[in-house]
């Protein structure tokens, strides 16, 4: 399996505001990404896994440490990688089609492509009908669908996903979790998934990677042998209860231990 | 839907006033020297209507209005972007928005007549001062309120500075940037009628005071009747646009 | 905070001197435009004459005896109107009217109505700031919650309880917007209805400076006035933000 991304001794701080010092939001995060893998990142909130996510994207430089996709190092953001953001980010001006174009724009796709793609993803995702609707008239889940539309049809070679369904309802993710999987499996594209959800954490990743409380770093990186496809009903094998007690476990001990 | 009804209430109270006021004059209660009565109005505006003098006077208002707020509406926007986008650029403009906005800027009539001449130029300029503030004003409040997440969306899909600017920043702005004309326009009128009163240019500011000073309230009230609606029909149509490019600001957390 | 005041007193500071060097400079002429130092120059003369004081205080009653007028009648209709739904729905479209048109407009007319002397003067500065005054004030009240008023309600409050705890205190901020809106009209209007006509008062004197060509002492009265609006908007805002905590 060759490595896709590498996160290399990634350390993150900003400065406080009105002088108080330096915030540590990550400290030296090692974490190696499989091509074609899903990798979940769970941890408590505060913890910096989001932090991570944007390091990889390139939208916020390391202190310390470096991300290196594809043999060369991240310095910014760049057209193998796309992010699906957890309050939607959609431009509530623009129509769900037109949301979708919004990255093909920006890269400069033919006018063309921009219109057969963003025309296919919107339909990929399930919103046949909807292409013409503004955000302020589609539900939270359908919005988050626009989200990881205008995301796929840039062609990424890795997806970021932060907290995507942490606005939804309970019964949306689940729902949105399923379908997500569903698209992956047909691209089987590199991403990484941050969530404070153990369950979904489990559910969707080849492998969960455990974060600690802030200052963040990586207690541990537990691979998920789960077989794919993954069904609802694999949540109710002993297998999966046993992944959710063990990381259960281990934020509860990264919780005492930083005290 | 919901307008008829206000609509048709205040046809009402309007009509309810005119009627009273008419009752008034003929009853003996009110003086016609000093307010005249609708129907006498009425006949004024019937008579320039057809002897064009209405007209010209129209014409020449609207003329001045469509230079001043033009001009404020091009330069207003092109100060407002600069400023909105780049922090220096506002605070140096700050004290002088803030002057123009607030100080009495009929004061300095004497030297635009200096600088200008005493005529349409006047006009154009004071109406032009009074209603490029709102505007300005107003586009860089627009700029300024973006939701930052959408700025790093953008940036995650490689937005360089122009596109951040033409992409997301300025379709964003459009609303309070509507808001800002719809508060220009109604400045742009009020100064054009305000610089008129004082400037002979042949507008329908300039019939009100040359009718005042020959004591011929009917006269200035017709005027005045047609200024109202003017602005009345000018503010509406604003809102109306207004609404149209807000539409899709459906709530809040969007 | 502080890079914001550098720049704008930076900004003010590079005019001030381009104001003062340029027409030494023989870039502009100094007829048209004066010079700072003129200015001040001219200042110090009109203050010491003392026609500054005279003229000023003509203007300064015109505008505190209509202001005054227009807060003590408009804050109370407003907030009546505001409070009671079919009044205002009458009383709505003809206001809104008055407001929508410049009523500056009606200056002419004032003239007719009431001469030349100090009451022309008083009655464009009531008009001009009673109509934003109860139109803010109505619309305090409109926008005061709902839920508060029901939250009173259930503790037995009167209508006189409600009026005075709940909507009064909840409406000062629609309030004190329609005081500082009307202030700035009050202050325009008392200068245009004596630039238009009258026998003395700041915009008196502006005018008679004008038809001279006196420029410096000419910009020493605009200046008086736009730093008179200034400073009476600035205080009201100072206002509003303490009342806002």
């Amino acid at each position: 399996m060759t490595v896709h991304v590498r996160i290399e001794q990634l350390t993150v701080e900003y400065e406080k505001p009105r002088a108080q010092g330096r915030f540590v939001a990550v400290s030296d995060v090692n974490l190696d990404v499989g091509r074609g893998r899903f990798v979940t990142i769970v941890g408590p909130s505060g913890c910096g896994k989001s932090t991570v996510l944007l390091a990889v994207a390139g939208l916020t430089a390391p202190t310390r440490g470096r991300v290196i996709v594809d043999g060369k190092e991240v310095t910014g953001p760049g057209r193998d990688r796309a992010m699906v953001f957890q309050e939607f980010a959609l431009m509530p001006w623009r129509t769900a089609v037109e949301n979708v174009r919004f990255g093909l724009e920006l890269q400069r796709w033919s006018a063309d492509d921009q219109t057969a793609r963003a025309l296919r993803f919107v339909r990929l995702v399930g919103l046949q009908g909807f292409e013409h609707y503004r955000p302020g008239q589609l539900s939270g889940g359908m919005r988050q669908r626009v989200g990881i539309a205008r995301a796929l049809a840039v062609d990424p070679q890795i997806l970021l996903l932060d907290e995507p369904f942490g606005a939804l309802d309970a019964q949306t993710r689940e729902t949105m979790g399923d379908e997500l999987l569903g698209i992956w499996e047909q691209d089987k594209k590199t991403a990484l998934f941050v969530t404070h959800s153990i369950d979904e954490a489990v559910f969707l990743g080849d492998a969960v990677v455990v974060m600690s409380r802030s200052p963040g770093r990586v207690l541990e990186t537990i691979a998920i042998d789960l077989p794919r496809p993954r069904t609802i009903e694999v949540t109710d094998t002993t297998a999966f209860v046993e992944y959710r007690r063990r990381i259960r476990r281990l934020l509860g001990s990264g919780q005492e231990a930083h005290g | 839907m919901r307008s008829a009804r206000p609509l048709a209430l205040g046809a009402l109270s309007f009509a309810a006033i005119l009627f009273a006021w008419e009752a008034g004059v003929r009853l003996g209660w009110l003086n016609p020297f000093f307010t005249s009565q609708p129907t006498a109005i009425a006949r004024a505006l019937l008579g320039g209507m057809q002897s064009g003098e209405l007209g010209r006077a129209v014409r020449v208002s609207v003329e001045e209005f469509t230079a001043g707020f033009g001009a404020a509406i091009a330069v207003g926007l092109a100060l407002g972007i600069a400023a909105g986008w780049f922090r220096p650029v506002e605070y140096a403009l700050d004290p002088f928005i803030w002057f123009v906005y607030s100080a009495p800027l009929i004061a300095f009539y004497p030297l635009f007549v200096l600088w200008l001449g005493l005529g349409a130029h006047t006009v154009m300029a004071i109406s032009f001062l009074l209603s490029v503030t709102p505007i300005t004003v107003n586009t860089i409040a627009g700029m300024r309120s973006l939701d930052p997440l959408l700025l790093l969306a953008a940036r995650s899909f490689g937005a360089r500075a122009h596109d951040r600017l033409w992409k997301v920043a300025l379709p964003a702005s459009v609303p309070m940037i509507a808001a800002g004309l719809r508060l220009g326009v109604g400045r742009a009128l009020t100064g054009v009628v305000i610089a008129e009163l004082f400037v002979p240019s042949g507008g329908l500011g300039s019939s009100i005071a040359y009718n005042a000073g020959l004591l011929r309230t009917t006269d200035m009230l017709a005027s005045l009747a047609v200024i109202v609606v003017i602005g009345v029909i000018c503010t509406q149509a604003l809102s109306a646009l207004e609404a149209q490019f807000s539409s899709w600001r459906t709530g809040p957390g969007l | 905070m502080d890079k914001r005041l550098a720049i704008s007193t930076a900004s003010i500071a590079v005019f001030i001197a381009a104001w003062e060097v340029a027409p030494r400079l023989g870039l502009v002429d100094p007829f048209f435009t004066s010079r700072p130092t003129q200015v001040i120059v001219a200042a110090a003369d009109v203050v010491r004459s003392g026609t500054l004081l005279r003229d000023a205080a003509v203007s300064l009653s015109e505008f505190a005896i209509g202001f005054a007028l227009a807060v003590a009648i408009g804050v109370p209709l407003g907030l009546l109107l505001g409070t009671f739904e079919t009044l205002r729905l009458l009383l709505d479209p003809p206001i809104m009217a008055v407001y929508a048109t410049p009523q500056l407009a009606l200056l002419p007319i004032f003239v007719l109505w009431l001469g030349i002397g100090m009451s022309s003067k008083i009655a464009v500065v009531f008009l001009g700031a009673s109509i934003p005054i109860i139109v803010n004030c109505m619309a305090g009240v409109r926008h005061v919650d709902r839920p508060l008023v029901v939250a009173a309600r259930s503790f037995c409050a009167t209508r006189l309880d409600v009026f005075a705890r709940v909507i009064l205190p909840a409406s000062l901020p629609g309030v004190m917007i329609g005081i500082r809106l009307g202030l700035s009209r009050a202050v325009l209007g008392v200068v245009v209805a004596e630039m238009y006509v009258s026998q003395d008062g700041v915009g008196n004197q502006i005018m008679r400076l004008g038809s001279a060509f006196h420029v410096d002492r000419l910009l020493v009265y605009v200046l008086l006035v736009s730093t008179f609006g200034l400073a009476a908007t600035s205080a009201v805002r100072r206002i509003e933000e303490r009342i806002a905590r």
